[in-house]
């Protein structure tokens, strides 16, 4: 009897999301509150759901599907199920009907967001974090409102491009300019990884762009996240502006490459521990080449014999084979004389007058100023803002009590 | 599997386009849960990031393949060997590890073509880097005996001195569009307008 009530259930819930998820808010609005009211006997017969799934299709009936294929998916997973679960979470979330969720009421979006983070741990529980990539992005572009906000998803789905070593796919989210974050912990996770990934890719200035908004914001007490993103700030820091900081840093800025190779061989356990050794590497190859830009602030020409023995280099050869690298990079400008084994530093030659310069100079200026309009949009909603008002008031009349000074009653509103 | 559009632009000679068309139909094939790694076209799609000099790509590619197919595939593991010696700027070393190896029917003119592209980069390379050069690093660079790479950059202007063995570089000026668009220019006038008032 309970039996035949509850197949019943299964049967005539189906139905109703069939005959519900229509187009009209109010129709959803009411297959919602059903769905809350089923979701105890959705986990309790998630076995029967899950084969009644076959009848809905994810498009259609987005808002039902995700009901059911959540409860469906809740609870320990073995292994040979974990690997059907992950195939039809992908599926849903590539099919799924991202304005239905969206239309309905708050929850659901959460909703969303726990499927996909359970995919994202399965996948990585089957160890192939690549099958999560393309789903977690798809998910990422059906959750986002506009390009500018942050979604919870991000940081999940730069993390599994790291591990995947998916990180040209990752450099696609980092593109956009993030205007909305909604949990600051998303943010500082979202600022390491996509680090991580620029690192990766040898960006290194918006690698430092990133980790700097991880360890410049504000934060109550200092976090895990923000340690780990300095180490790598700092290194980061050396490699493209070769700025000085601590011990590494008071070698770095010696200039003494000899001093700078023994520190490092000396801490290299501590160095590969943090996984940072590839990174160290590389700050020391790029002293040759702070050494050489130095150079080229001093002389207009210098044989590469003297460059050899300056930056310490074994050979005019050597040191030859550096001014080649760094021209083919475009980190200098130098003509090299073999005949006489000379160097010529010159100038950046770039005139500011072609075409392509003055679409850079248009676009980096278009970008300032949807910035500064941003700004000062927010600018006016804070001072509009009657909390802020009034803590601000309260501030003022404190501060400057000894003053004497009776302007600031008129902020009380 | 599906890869015709991988063939089809391997038969249309758009090398450039095949870093992406793989790296997107590996998502694909994992996505389905495919296994995917026997039968993955590994040398061709690693070849498509060095084709478009991507080679950080590139060795995050060599770096998820599985050992088990680094170890049963030569022509793999040569392709990786140019990535290498291009990540280690070992310009002489491309040529060489382009000719080392017996390159099978699928790959020949992927290999052929990055070859030529690379020789015409190191060309440019040495043009704006230098303003002479001895013949004998100009051939390790170009990939040619010295014979060859002396009538080679012959053909582009330079000079040749027999009795020092070097060549002196004839700097090609560089012609770059700087007709600008009237709009862009009112533009970028009224920006300063405002800057000044």
């Amino acid at each position: 009897m309970n039996l035949n009530m509850n197949m019943n259930y299964v049967e005539s819930l189906v139905l109703q999301t069939k005959r519900l998820s229509g187009t009209t808010p109010d129709d959803l609005n009411c297959l919602h509150s059903l769905l809350k009211q089923s979701e105890e006997t959705l986990r309790t017969e998630s076995a029967r759901f899950a084969s009644s799934l076959a009848d809905l299709d994810p498009f259609k009936h987005s808002l039902g599907y995700l009901y059911i294929l959540e409860a469906c998916t809740a609870g320990t997973i073995s292994k040979e199920l974990a690997n059907e679960l992950v195939l039809s979470i992908a599926r849903f979330i590539s099919e799924c009907d991202a304005e239905q969720i969206r239309l309905a009421p708050e929850k659901c979006i959460d909703l969303f967001i726990s499927l996909c983070k359970r995919f994202k741990d399965q996948v990585m529980q089957l160890e192939a974090p690549i099958r999560g990539v393309a789903p977690l992005l798809t998910a990422i572009r059906k959750l986002q409102s506009s390009s500018e906000q942050l979604t919870t998803l991000h940081p999940d789905f730069l993390l599994l491009c790291v591990l995947a070593k998916c990180y040209k796919t990752g450099l696609c989210v980092l593109e956009d300019d993030i205007f909305e974050v909604d949990q600051p912990k998303d943010f500082f996770l979202y600022c390491y990884y996509g680090g991580m990934i620029c690192i990766g890719q040898k960006r290194y200035r918006k690698a430092l762009e990133l980790l700097h908004n991880v360890v410049t914001a504000p934060m109550s007490s200092i976090n895990a996240i923000a340690v780990e993103a300095y180490k790598k700030y700092i290194l980061v820091s050396l490699i493209h502006l070769g700025q000085p900081y601590i011990d590494l840093v008071t070698c770095y800025g010696n200039g003494k490459i000899s001093e700078l190779e023994a520190y490092v061989e000396e801490n290299r356990d501590k160095f590969e521990n943090d996984h940072n050794l590839g990174l160290v590497k590389q700050v020391v190859s790029s002293m040759y080449k702070r050494n050489i830009q130095r150079l080229t602030q001093t002389y207009l020409t210098l044989s590469l014999q003297d460059i050899a023995n300056t930056v310490q280099l074994n050979s005019p050869k050597e040191a030859e084979m550096h001014v080649l690298q760094m021209i083919q990079d475009g980190e200098i400008y130098a003509t090299i004389n073999q005949k006489d084994g000379m160097v010529r530093f010159l100038e950046d030659p770039e005139q500011y007058k072609t075409c392509e310069m003055i679409e850079r100079i248009d676009s980096s200026i278009q970008r300032i100023m949807t910035l500064s309009k941003k700004l000062t949009a927010i600018d006016e909603h804070i001072s509009c803002d009657p909390q802020y008002l009034a803590k601000a008031g309260r501030e003022r009349q404190r501060l400057d009590f000894d003053d004497l000074d009776s302007v600031p009653q008129k902020f009380n509103i | 599997m599906d890869f015709s559009l991988l063939s089809d632009a391997v038969a249309s000679k758009s090398y450039q386009k095949i870093a992406s068309i793989c790296d997107d139909l590996m998502l694909q094939a994992a996505t389905q849960g495919i296994a995917f790694h026997d039968e993955w076209p590994y040398p061709i799609h690693l070849l498509g990031h060095l084709y478009v000099d991507d080679i950080n790509t590139a060795r995050f590619l060599w770096k998820s393949i599985p050992s088990s197919i680094k170890e049963t595939s030569p022509e793999l593991v040569a392709v990786w060997k140019i990535g290498q010696l291009l990540w280690m700027r070992d310009y002489a070393g491309v040529h060489e590890a382009i000719r080392g190896f017996n390159w099978s029917q699928e790959v020949r003119d992927l290999v052929a073509a990055f070859s030529d592209l690379y020789t015409k980069k190191m060309f440019e390379l040495l043009l704006s880097a230098y303003s002479t050069i001895s013949i004998q690093d100009t051939a390790l660079f170009l990939g040619m005996n010295e014979d060859d790479a002396t009538n080679y950059v012959l053909q582009h202007g330079w000079s040749v001195d027999p009795d020092s063995r070097m060549l002196t570089v004839k700097k090609q000026p560089v012609v770059k569009e700087q007709k600008i668009d009237p709009n862009k220019l009112q533009r970028l006038t009224e920006y300063v307008f405002h800057l000044e008032h």
